[in-house]
C-alpha cells in the first residue's frame, strides 16, 4: 500500500492552489486530529477527501481555508499567507466553503440569499447588481435555480446550488464541498456531479469531503485517505480500486481492546422492577426487530425496513459512518422516535408506540449517543442526574411523591464507587465533570438499573483510552452475565472488538450480518462505502 | 474529533458557571446592589440632590421603624407571590408573562365573598380557594395553548392579561359594584379579612400566606419528584424525555402552580390590605403587582427563598420612597429613576443566565430547522 502513497506528486511546484506543509493539529484538550499532513490542491482538479468519522477531513479543510491555525506546520500559496479571521476573509481570499447544514434564510428567494451574503451591515441590497451577476453565472456555469421563489420552498438540491452560488458569486478559485450527497437524491447526486465536473474544467479547485467510496470514485481526479488524523494515501483516481481504498480507509490493524475484568458481580448489582423481566434462556432473542422503517427529521426514511434480533449473551454491534440511520434507529427503539412501519419487541411486548418510561420498564437501559443533550441534565447535581429516567422508582420515591435525597445519595456513593467516577460529591454539578466522568455516570446509572438490554450508541466517544477501555470491559461484563446488548458505534475497531455479531448499516440498511472473524476489513470498508461484494465485482 | 464532537462543548462553556462572575450568588447580587447604588448615587448628584440624605431617608423609612417595617412587608407580601408565578415558569423553561391578570382574576373571585356570609375563618379560607382555584383555572388558557398547539406563552399570555384587565374592569364597575360606594366592588366583610399583624398599619396575616406558599413551592420544586421533573424539562427537555419525563405535564403543571400563585395574590390585597378590603375601579390595588413580581423573581434568582429577600427589598423600596421625597427632598421622578437603576443593576445577573440558556436554545431551535 506504501507504493502509492508517492504517485501524484509529478507537477511543476508552481501549478498549484495551496499547500499544506506537514500539519498538526492538537486541539486544547489534547485530541491529536492532524498528524504531520501534506496536502497539495491543485486548480482544474476535483480532489476527494476521503475518511471515516473523526479521521481529520474537517479539521483539515478548515486549516487549508485558513480558519483554524495548525499547532505545527504551515499551509502555503503563490497567491499570499493562508490566514484569515473569518469565512468572508477567506471568501475574499478565493477560498469558498459550502456546509453539511445549509445557512440559508428561508424566507428569502435565492436572489436575496445571494446579495445577503455580499452585503455588509446596514447597508442597502444591491438586488439589482445582484440579478445580472447571478443569471450570468449561472449562465457561466450550467447552474440552475430559481430565483424568485422563497427557498424554503426548494428542493434539498436547489437549495445546495444556492449555497454553491452564493460562494461562486463570490468568485472564488477554491471550491470546498462538505458531505454535499448525504443530502441528495441520486439524480441530484449526479447533476450536482457533472455541475462540479464543468467547473473544474473552467480552472477551478474543487475539494470534496466523503465518506462514500462509489462516489469518490465516480467524480474525482485524486483520493487523500485520511485515516485517524494521518494522511495514509494519495492516490490518482485512474489508479486504485474501491478494495484497495477501503483498505486504506479503515486500515489493517486492530486497536487492541482489551477484556480485563472487573469487580462487578451479580449480588453487587441492585435489584430492580426491571429484573423480573430478564429472561436467562439462551439463545431467547430478547430484542426483535421486524420491518422497522424510520423517518428522520427531515421525513426521509431513514431507516429501511430493517429486520433483526438481539440474543441475551451477545453484543449486537452495528457498524458504519454516522448519519445512515444508526441514530434514528436508536431512538425508535427507546421511545425517542416515532417508527412509520413495523414491529419491535423487547421480551415479547411491542416497544413501537410506547414512551420511554413504559420502555425503561421493560429492563432496557439506553446509553445515548449525546451525552450533553440527552444523558445529561448539566446543571444538575451528581445525584440529580443520577436518578434521571428511574425518578419515579418506590427506592427513590418517598409519600407524595418526595425524594428520598438519603437515599438518592447514598445510591450516587455506590455508583462513584463502583464505576470509578470522580467527582467531588453527590452534590457537584454535573457539569463540572470530565468527559470520562460523565459518561461513567451515565453508565453507572444505566448498568445499575439491572437492565435486560443495554442499548448504547457512541459509548466511548470523546473519551481517553482508560475510560473508553473501562466502558467497554462493563459492556462485555453485562454481556457475559447474560444480558444483550446493542452497540452502536463509529469506531470500527470498537465494534469488531466488543461483537458477538456485527452488521454494517449504509443509508438505512444492513449491508451485511456477520460474526467478526467472517469480514475482513477492506470488505467492511467497502460495505460501509455502500459498495456489496457484486458491484465491486 | 470533527467539528460536531466539539461544538455542544463551546456552546456549554457559557452556561459552566453558576452564577454571571463565578461568585457566590448572594455575594453577587450584594456587589450588583452596591453598584446601582453607586449609580443612583452619581445619578442625583449629578442633579444636585445629595444621595447620602436620600438613601438614608429611604433606608429609615422602609427599615427605621416598626410602621416603615410593617409597611414594607405588606407591600413585598404579593410581589412575594407574583414572583413565584414567574419563577415556576422559568424554571420549567417558559416565560409566562400570565401574572398579572390571573393576579385580577384571583381578586375578583375573592371579592365574591362579599356575597354571602360564612363563619370567622371559614369565609376567609372559602375566599382564598376561591382566589387560588380563579387563578389556576385562568392561567390553563395560555398553558393548553402552548400544550397542545405551541403557542408561544409570552404572545397567550400578555393578551389574556388583557382579556382580564377588561373583564376586570367591566365586572368591577357593572356587575359588582357597591350600592353605597358605587367607586369600588362589594366589601370583604369582616368575617373574610385576614386578621392585621400589626395594629395601625396594613401588615396582615396575609404575608404568613406569602411565605408558606413560597416555602411549599420550595419543596414542590427540590424536593418532590414532580418539582425534580419540572426542573428537568426546564433545563434540558431533550434529556428530559430520555429520561421519561412528560415535558407537556411538567408545563401544565408549573402555569397551574403559577396561577395559584398569583390568584392568592389577588385575594390578599382584597382580604388583606385595609382599608377599603375591595377593589376599586381601574384597580388601583392590584395593577402592576404581576409585572413587579417578574422584577423580584430576577432579583431573588427565580429561587423561592432568594424571592422572600429580593420582595422585603422591593417591599422596603416602595415604603422608601416616601420617605425619600417628603424628607430628602427628591422628586417623585428621580426616585423612581434610582429605584430602577438598582433593579435593574440586582436584575442583571440572572437576566443574564436566563438569556444565556434561551439563546442556547434557540440556537439549537434555528439549527434543527435548517438541518
Amino acid at each position: 500500500m506504501t507504493g502509492i502513497t508517492q504517485t501524484a506528486n509529478a507537477l511543476p511546484p508552481e501549478d498549484y492552489y495551496l499547500r499544506a506543509e506537514r500539519v498538526t493539529k492538537i486541539y486544547s484538550d489534547g485530541t491529536v486530529a492532524l498528524k504531520s499532513v501534506d496536502l497539495e490542491v491543485r486548480p482544474r482538479e476535483i480532489l476527494g477527501l476521503l475518511g471515516e468519522n473523526g479521521a481529520g477531513k474537517t479539521t483539515l479543510t478548515k486549516i487549508l481555508s485558513g480558519l483554524l491555525p495548525p499547532t505545527k506546520g504551515r499551509v502555503i500559496s503563490p497567491r499570499g499567507p493562508v490566514k484569515f479571521a473569518s469565512p468572508r476573509e477567506a471568501l475574499q481570499f478565493g477560498i469558498g466553503m459550502v456546509h453539511q447544514h445549509f445557512a440559508l434564510v428561508g424566507t428569502f428567494n435565492a436572489l436575496e440569499n445571494v446579495a445577503l451574503s455580499h452585503s455588509r451591515p446596514f447597508a442597502r441590497l444591491q438586488l439589482a447588481n445582484t440579478r445580472k451577476r447571478v443569471e450570468e453565472l449561472m449562465q457561466e456555469s450550467g447552474l440552475d435555480v430559481p430565483l424568485d421563489v422563497p427557498v424554503e420552498k426548494l428542493a434539498v438540491g436547489e437549495q445546495q446550488r444556492v449555497e454553491i452560488l452564493k460562494v461562486l458569486s463570490r468568485d472564488v478559485d477554491l471550491l470546498i464541498l462538505d458531505e454535499p450527497t448525504s443530502v441528495l437524491t441520486p439524480l441530484e447526486v449526479d447533476e450536482l456531479f457533472s455541475l462540479l465536473r464543468g467547473l473544474r474544467d473552467k480552472g477551478k479547485a474543487i475539494i470534496l469531503i466523503t465518506h462514500k467510496l462509489k462516489e469518490v470514485g465516480s467524480v474525482t481526479d485524486r483520493i487523500v485517505i485520511l485515516r485517524r488524523g494521518e494522511s495514509v494515501g494519495d492516490v490518482k483516481t485512474a489508479q486504485v480500486t474501491p478494495g484497495q481504498l477501503a483498505r486504506l480507509m479503515v486500515g489493517e490493524t486492530v486497536e487492541p481492546v482489551g477484556r480485563k475484568a472487573i469487580e462487578l458481580t451479580e449480588e453487587e448489582l441492585p435489584r430492580h422492577e426491571a429484573s423480573r423481566h430478564m429472561q436467562h434462556s439462551e439463545g431467547a432473542g430478547i430484542l426483535h426487530v421486524q420491518a422497522l422503517t424510520v423517518r428522520a427529521d427531515t421525513r426521509e426514511a431513514a431507516v429501511k425496513d430493517l429486520s433483526f434480533d438481539v440474543h441475551g449473551g451477545e453484543i449486537f454491534g452495528i457498524a458504519g459512518v454516522e448519519g445512515n440511520g444508526q441514530s434514528e434507529l436508536v431512538e425508535a427503539l427507546t421511545g425517542l422516535r416515532k417508527a412509520t412501519q413495523g414491529v419491535a419487541t423487547i421480551n415479547g411486548t411491542n416497544v413501537i408506540g410506547k414512551d420511554p418510561r413504559e420502555i425503561y420498564r421493560l429492563g432496557v437501559a439506553h446509553v445515548p449517543e449525546d451525552r450533553w443533550r440527552l444523558g445529561l441534565v448539566l446543571p444538575f447535581t451528581l445525584a440529580e442526574n443520577a436518578i434521571l429516567g428511574v425518578q419515579r422508582w418506590e427506592e427513590f420515591r418517598g409519600p407524595l411523591s418526595f425524594l428520598r435525597w438519603r437515599k438518592i445519595n447514598q445510591h450516587v456513593r455506590e455508583l462513584m464507587d463502583r464505576f470509578g467516577i470522580q467527582a467531588t460529591g453527590p452534590s457537584a454539578p454535573a457539569k463540572s465533570l470530565s468527559g470520562g466522568n460523565q459518561q461513567k455516570l451515565i453508565v453507572g446509572r444505566e448498568l445499575a438499573k439491572d437492565p435486560a438490554i443495554v442499548i448504547a450508541s457512541q459509548p466511548t466517544r470523546g473519551l481517553d483510552i482508560g475510560a473508553a477501555q473501562y466502558i467497554r470491559n462493563l459492556l462485555l461484563e453485562m454481556r457475559d452475565n447474560g444480558r444483550a446488548i446493542l452497540l452502536v458505534s463509529a469506531d470500527l475497531d470498537e465494534v469488531l472488538a466488543l461483537s458477538d455479531r456485527i452488521a454494517i448499516m449504509y443509508e438505512g440498511r444492513f449491508m451485511a450480518v456477520a460474526k467478526p472473524g467472517d469480514f475482513d476489513r477492506e470488505k467492511i470498508g467497502l460495505l460501509m462505502g455502500g459498495v456489496t461484494a457484486k458491484e465491486e465485482a | 474529533m470533527s467539528a460536531r464532537d466539539r461544538a455542544p462543548d463551546l456552546r456549554w462553556r457559557a452556561l459552566k458557571r453558576r452564577t454571571l462572575t463565578g461568585l457566590n450568588p448572594a455575594f453577587e447580587s450584594l456587589l450588583a446592589g452596591l453598584a446601582g447604588l453607586l449609580i443612583g448615587a452619581i445619578v442625583m448628584a449629578i442633579w444636585k440632590y445629595n444621595p447620602w440624605k436620600a438613601y438614608a431617608a429611604m433606608f429609615s423609612g422602609a427599615f427605621g421603624d416598626t410602621f416603615g417595617i410593617a409597611s414594607s412587608l405588606a407591600r413585598a407580601t404579593p410581589l412575594i407571590l407574583t414572583a413565584l408565578t414567574f419563577s415556576i415558569c422559568v424554571r420549567a423553561g417558559m416565560f409566562n408573562i400570565g401574572a398579572e391578570g390571573q393576579v385580577y382574576v384571583g381578586a375578583l373571585a375573592a371579592a365574591c365573598v362579599g356575597y354571602f356570609s360564612l363563619p370567622p375563618g371559614l369565609h376567609l379560607i372559602v375566599g382564598l380557594a376561591f382566589a387560588v382555584v380563579a387563578g389556576g383555572l385562568w392561567s390553563l388558557g395560555p398553558a393548553i395553548l402552548k400544550v397542545t398547539r405551541g403557542v408561544n406563552e409570552v404572545i397567550s399570555t400578555i393578551m389574556f392579561n388583557w382579556i382580564s384587565h377588561f373583564l376586570g374592569f367591566y365586572l368591577v364597575a357593572n356587575i359588582m359594584v357597591d350600592r353605597i360606594h358605587s367607586e369600588r366592588t362589594v366589601s370583604v366583610p369582616p368575617s373574610a379579612r385576614f386578621p392585621l399583624l400589626v395594629r395601625g398599619t396594613d401588615l396582615s396575616y396575609a404575608l404568613f400566606a406569602a411565605i408558606a406558599f413560597a416555602v411549599v413551592i420550595y419543596f414542590i420544586l427540590w424536593h418532590t419528584v414532580t418539582g425534580y421533573e419540572v426542573r428537568a424539562a426546564g433545563l434540558n427537555p431533550t434529556a428530559a424525555r430520555y429520561g421519561g419525563i412528560n415535558s407537556r405535564r411538567t408545563m401544565l403543571l408549573a402555569f397551574i402552580l403559577g396561577g395559584m400563585g398569583a390568584g392568592l395574590a389577588g385575594a390578599s390585597m382584597v382580604m388583606g390590605q385595609p382599608p377599603t378590603f375591595a377593589i376599586t375601579s381601574g384597580m388601583g390595588e392590584v395593577v402592576n403587582l404581576g409585572f413587579d413580581g417578574m422584577a423580584v423573581a430576577m432579583v431573588g434568582r427565580n429561587h423561592p427563598i432568594g424571592i422572600l429577600f429580593a420582595a422585603l427589598f422591593f417591599g422596603g423600596l416602595t415604603a422608601g420612597a416616601r420617605a425619600m421625597q417628603m424628607r430628602a427632598g427628591v422628586p417623585l421622578d428621580m426616585v423612581l429613576l434610582v429605584e430602577g437603576i438598582i433593579v435593574v443593576a440586582l436584575a442583571i445577573p440572572e437576566l443574564a443566565r436566563v438569556f444565556r440558556i434561551l439563546e442556547h436554545r434557540m440556537v439549537r431551535f434555528l439549527r434543527r430547522r435548517s438541518a
